[in-house]
């Protein structure tokens, strides 16, 4: 690994670095040169030196879970508020907001953000990253655009995978369960001198949730499969390169929720289905100038294609020319009388403004004269999106107590949408950021730093964040931080210009077999960012003769400007006029009682006050997490986990799992057989109305060889 | 004139100086006679000078001097009454050519280098001086520095696994459970991942084939992803990131040879751990792991009493 020739000035920098510490003339104190490894710019802080709430979920933790969804394991994050828009759409946030969108978590793996440049969603179920492949999660629960770049508004999920070094070998795993649960996985993974590759292939398939509020079978279920390559390779020793390659390829059903905006339609499709394929690619230059100084490039292409095409039946006069017209007048006119169309036959157009009335006369004119009548077409509801990023992120250790941790980012954001934005739009963001820890003195910690961004479609910001470690030994810390945060508002929110255009057309309307949909909402494009302020006062501490971890949080966290309109076609007026604020208390502790037992509790108490109710939606007052992971010898492994909301979108949540497993040598290999058993102690839907199991109780087994 | 003064009777205070002279050379060449102390290796650099020229004023009676190997004949041929001291392998292996020969201190071999070379035996004519930390001391380090941990994490192949038992042995009463895991393929991570996850701190074993330039960045980044210590195996590792080692220094060195020429040959052990030594630690490792700063000197002097006093 280090066999290569390292360069002459980075020989003489590590010679004067080294220069005090070596006894070149002491026979007796080893003869080979080995570089500083472990330096001051790789080593990362304690966990009582981080300036902020930290959940670190790792990879045991994992595995006991026996999570098939990245989503469901982050219920074990203290605050973090976890629901279902249906089967395959999990929906995250971080102390909560609306219900039906997350967009106010950065989520990233690798360092590479997977929000979706467009519509400013995490598909969660999407990520291209099998459960297998990930090493561990780590949450950072605030705000830190300084270190995570803007949308870090209220956490960050850094979703790491496994290196390749450590994927040696092959490893096979089939899922069965109940619910349709079919899952595989299989990963090779070998060295060659100074690299390393992990190869893995992935599939996942359930039903979803089983009967909406009718009791109607739900459309929900998803099917998937993922490819992941990840490579590294030693190019000297102080050089070395990162890259990886994924794509998932898979259909989310999506039951049919068009309802027809005129009355006596009764002609309907039957599915909204989505094929969902993601691609990315990264690369990340890593290189070490001298044991204090390093930095890296990383560079990244994603592209999230996302097909929905639907069948719509409305009425012929839907897509006159004049009906259309009238809604860019007054919209709240027109859907009063698309919606009420009979009851306007006979009197003629409600009072409204000549012009109005005029237009509504001649819609009420072709309404009588046949455009009553049905029609069907399609509608494409796709989106592409494709984001290009490059970042260079600067660590240089300035003194044993001072490191600067600096940086550039470049991002170049394109959606693709017929339906959302009437073809496509790009945006360019730039970043710099910068942040400096400074070790006062043996007890005091001052950490603080700033981002400053300019967005093409938005415009600039500057967001500071400061934080103050008091150490009471190395072990055991109180924090102080002050932080802000923006969310720059996605293409959706400022720029949609959403309009259907519904092609095959059957019978024609007005003699076209393709015709625009008369409802058009089009972006106010002059949202300013939201901006967070966020105080927090915490503890943090490891007791290591009791192998007790703790972490303590008080919270007051304000979003203003904030924009809380939800994303719906009729009259979307975005703007910055909500605020909301949340305040309370997180737990969370971590206690290897003895060898073979490990005990994981958390606990959040969060307040919600919103202006606009649909943001105190997603918020359970009371939630929280219960573990308890066995190891009983002889390959037998068993874990217990509660988790409890007292009530998400109004609906409690609470549920036991129990995972068992066993492990068997064969030889040089091992099979491990697990089944786990979800039971939910209450028999109310999950975050949705429409989102009900059959039987509160589901089951699933899995068998992984590994060698 | 000065000669003729010269010449003249010595008086009486000079008869007695002389004769506390002659009595005190005397007394002490009764003691340890005078020795000629060879030490050899295959080259003369700059550490060996450096540690001849400090054992030749720590002895300044003895006759302390450096001959390259090359230059040396048969160990057969030298007289018997030398101090033979060497330096490295290949004057290791000159020695072994015969049996005859003066007895013969061993620097700079370690256990590992002893047995590959020895195998369970050793060959009567050597005291070897091992320059690798002693088991049972890095056991009290990691005990010291790390009270919380139970569980040892020890990699070794087919070479160090003869350590093993001994290792053993030293782990029983400091009440640590050695978690030995066989490392054949350093290419292959899964034995070092599968060690780190049953271990609750690293112990190194001065095993080359295990731990070296090409494995260490592995073994530190693994271990440290893990949040795991390693302590040892040399002072080289702890500079590159391990946590923590015990070590013997040229200084440590010159104090054990010093005591060890004044005995006769025949009173020489067999094989000598040095009884000084030092505690070299990583304190931005030690930090960023949550530990306390490690006060070397000490760790070294609290577990230097403890051997002591066991």
């Amino acid at each position: 690994m280090f066999s290569g020739i390292p360069s002459p000035r980075s020989s003489l920098l590590l010679a004067l670095v080294f220069s005090p510490m070596l006894l070149a003339d002491d026979l007796f104190v080893d003869s080979e040169a080995l570089p500083q490894i472990l330096t001051a710019t790789r080593l990362k802080q304690s966990p009582a030196e981080v300036p902020g709430s930290m959940t670190v979920l790792d990879s045991e933790l994992i595995n006991a879970s026996g999570a098939r969804d990245i989503s469901e394991l982050l219920r074990l994050v203290p605050g973090m508020m976890v629901g279902n828009i249906s089967g395959n759409q999990a929906v995250v946030n971080y102390h909560g907001t609306n219900a039906t969108e997350a967009r106010r978590m950065q989520v990233l793996i690798d360092g590479r953000s997977v929000y979706r440049a467009g519509l400013a969603t995490v598909d969660w179920s999407d990520i291209p990253v099998a459960m297998e492949d990930i090493e561990r999660i780590e949450v950072f629960r605030g705000p830190n655009t300084v270190s995570y770049g803007a949308n870090a508004l209220m956490a960050v999920v850094n979703i790491i995978t496994r290196n390749p070094a450590d994927s040696h070998g092959t490893r096979l795993k089939i899922t069965r369960g109940q619910r349709g649960i079919n899952d595989f996985y299989a990963s090779q993974g070998t060295g060659w001198n100074g690299g390393d590759l992990r190869l893995s292939l992935s599939g996942q398939e359930d039903d979803g949730f089983d009967s909406d509020r009718t009791g109607a079978d739900y459309r929900d279920s998803r099917r998937l499969n993922r490819f992941s390559l990840a490579v590294s390779q030693t190019l000297s020793d102080n050089q070395s390169v990162d890259w990886q390659l994924n794509a998932k390829d898979g259909t989310n059903q999506r039951p049919y929720t068009y309802r027809p905006v005129f009355s006596g339609i009764t002609a309907a499709g039957n599915n909204s289905d989505v094929i969902a394929k993601d691609y990315a690619g990264s690369v990340r230059w890593n290189l070490d100038i001298n044991p204090d100084h390093s930095l890296y490039v990383q560079g990244s292409a994603q592209h999230w294609d996302r097909q929905q095409t639907w069948r719509a039946c409305d009425a012929e006069v839907s897509f006159s020319p004049q009906l259309t017209e009238l809604w860019q007048l007054n919209p709240n006119y027109t859907e009063q009388l698309a919606r009420n169309i009979t009851r306007f036959t006979g009197p003629g157009a409600a009072p409204g403004t000549p012009a109005e009335m005029a237009l509504a006369n001649q819609v009420l004119d072709q309404w009588r004269n046949g455009a009553s009548r049905t029609l069907c077409g399609d509608i494409d509801q796709s989106a592409r999106e494709s984001r290009y990023d490059l970042e260079l992120q600067d660590t240089l250790s300035l003194s044993d107590s001072l490191r600067l941790v600096s940086g550039l980012n470049y991002r170049y954001d394109r959606a693709d949408s017929e339906t959302y934005f009437n073809g496509t739009l790009d945006d360019t963001t730039w970043r710099a950021f910068g942040q400096l820890e400074w070790r006062a003195s043996e007890h005091w910690l001052l950490q603080g730093g700033a981002m400053f961004e300019n967005t093409q479609l938005i415009g600039s910001s500057l967001t500071p964040r400061f934080a103050v470690n008091y150490l009471i030994n190395p072990r055991h810390s109180l924090r102080a931080v002050y932080s802000e945060a923006i969310r720059s508002p996605d293409m959706f929110e400022n720029n949609v210009n959403w309009s259907y255009q519904v092609t095959n057309l059957r019978p024609s309307a007005y003699g076209q077999t393709s015709a625009r949909y008369f409802v058009k909402t089009r972006g106010p494009g002059d949202l300013d960012q939201e901006h967070m302020r966020s105080r927090e006062l915490g503890y943090n501490g490891f007791f290591p003769e009791w192998g007790l971890a703790l972490d303590v949080k008080l919270f007051y966290d304000e979003i203003t400007g904030m924009i809380s309109e939800p994303l719906r076609n009729n009259q979307y007026i975005a703007s910055n006029a909500n605020d909301s604020r949340f305040r309370g208390t997180e737990t969370q502790v971590d206690w290897r009682v003895s060898a073979a037992d490990r005990l994981r509790l958390t606990y959040a108490y969060v307040d919600a006050e919103a202006s606009n109710p649909l943001d105190q939606q997603f918020t359970a007052r009371n939630s929280g997490s219960a573990g308890w992971l066995r190891d009983w010898g002889h390959g037998w492994n068993s874990a217990l986990f509660y988790y409890g909301d007292n009530a998400l979108n109004g609906y409690r949540f609470e549920r036991v799992d129990t995972r068992i497993a066993k492990r068997i040598p064969l030889g040089k290999a091992q099979l491990q057989l697990a089944g786990v058993l979800q039971q939910r102690l209450d028999s109310e839907p999950t975050t949705f109305v429409d989102n009900n199991y059959d039987e509160r109780r589901v089951m699933y087994f899995s068998a992984e060889l590994e060698f | 004139m000065r000669y003729a003064l010269s010449r003249k009777m010595p008086t009486a205070g000079q008869w007695l100086a002389g004769l506390c002279l002659f009595v005190t050379a005397w007394l002490h060449g009764v003691a340890v006679q005078a020795a000629d102390i060879l030490l050899t290796g295959a080259e003369e650099s700059p550490g060996v000078q450096s540690f001849v020229q400090a054992l030749s004023e720590l002895r300044p009676t003895d006759r302390v001097h450096f001959q390259p190997l090359a230059s040396l004949p048969a160990p057969g041929k030298l007289p018997s009454s030398l101090r033979l001291i060497l330096l490295d392998l290949p004057s290791l292996d000159w020695r072994m050519q015969e049996s005859q020969g003066p007895t013969t201190l061993v620097l700079r071999i370690s256990r590992l280098q002893a047995r590959q070379r020895f195998g369970a035996a050793q060959p009567p004519h050597l005291s070897l001086l091992w320059s690798d930390p002693p088991l049972s001391r890095q056991l009290q380090l990691i005990r010291r520095i790390l009270p919380q941990a139970r569980r040892v994490g020890v990699l070794f192949d087919q070479h160090s696994e003869f350590l093993l038992k001994e290792l053993l042995a030293a782990a029983q009463p400091l009440n640590l459970h050695v978690v030995p895991q066989r490392w054949d393929n350093t290419h292959d991570n899964r034995p070092l991942q599968t060690v780190l996850k049953n271990s609750d701190v690293l112990l190194g074993l001065d095993d080359p084939d295990l731990y070296n330039p090409k494995t260490a960045k592995n073994l530190l980044l693994s271990s440290y992803s893990r949040q795991l210590a390693l302590v040892g195996p040399n002072v080289s590792f702890v500079r590159a990131g391990s946590l923590a080692s015990t070590y013997s220094d040229q200084s440590d060195w010159l104090a054990v040879l010093d005591e060890l020429l004044d005995r006769p040959p025949t009173a020489w052990p067999r094989s000598l751990y040095p009884g000084r030594f030092k505690v070299s630690s990583n304190a931005q490792v030690a930090r960023s792991l949550g530990i306390e700063p490690i006060n070397e000197a000490s760790v070294a002097a609290e577990l230097a009493e403890g051997e002591r006093r066991p």
